[in-house]
């Protein structure tokens, strides 16, 4: 299978899946949208897989950079702003008392943790990868 | 980093494309190589230099100061 018929592939479960989306929706039948996206994918994966899309190590490499770049990115953004976020509510000033900022502490609490567990895979993933390659002592 | 890959692909007549299929990458890699932008892992270099019957140094050249 060539690329160019994957790609028209995709766009035609896209929109037959997407239809059925809004359908499910419509009819608040979530059964049936978690359906439509688990059929889509499946299908997606096995036209995939048909085309056999060459991924060399130059795009891995690419990849590589592209994701430590997002992570350099993203978690330094959600960790200052959930301090951004925690910090008026734990200032005592009378204004951010009120029941109207409370969304504020939740959502602060939530991007900490998302921070946290960023870096906890981060640095889990990096201890079995460094140990797969051959680092650490000895 | 400098490489002859060019050089050696117009001599043994093969298109990026057809060097690309023999070495198991894509076309965009390897003019991505000829043109010095990206730098080969060591498998593919030997790849590369075996297919053309030569060794890795005959193709790929290490310059001092440059080894993007």
């Amino acid at each position: 299978m060539e690329l160019k018929k994957l790609k028209q592939l995709r766009i035609v479960i896209t929109i037959f899946v997407s239809l059925i989306i809004s359908l499910a929706i419509n009819s608040h039948s979530y059964l049936l949208t978690l359906a439509a996206v688990l059929t889509g994918m499946i299908f997606m994966a096995l036209f995939r897989h048909k085309a056999k899309i060459k991924v060399d190590e130059r795009d891995l490499t690419i990849q590589e950079k592209a994701a430590k770049l997002t992570y350099a990115i993203f978690a330094p953004t959600i960790g200052i702003a959930s301090v951004l976020l925690l910090i008026p509510t734990h200032s005592g000033l009378a204004v951010f008392s009120k029941a109207d900022f409370t969304y504020l502490e939740a959502l602060g609490m939530i991007f900490a943790y998302l921070t946290l567990f960023m870096i906890s895979i981060f640095a889990i993933s990096y201890h079995f990868l460094n140990k797969k390659f051959g680092g650490g002592r000895g | 980093m400098d490489n002859k890959l060019k050089v050696y692909r117009a001599i043994h007549n093969l298109t990026q494309q057809d060097l690309a299929d023999k070495v198991g990458v894509t076309r965009q890699t390897v003019n991505a190589i000829e043109a010095n932008k990206y730098l080969p892992s060591l498998g593919l270099a030997l790849k590369i230099s075996r297919h053309f019957k030569v060794n890795v140094e005959d193709i790929f050249l290490y310059k001092e100061n440059n080894d993007s």
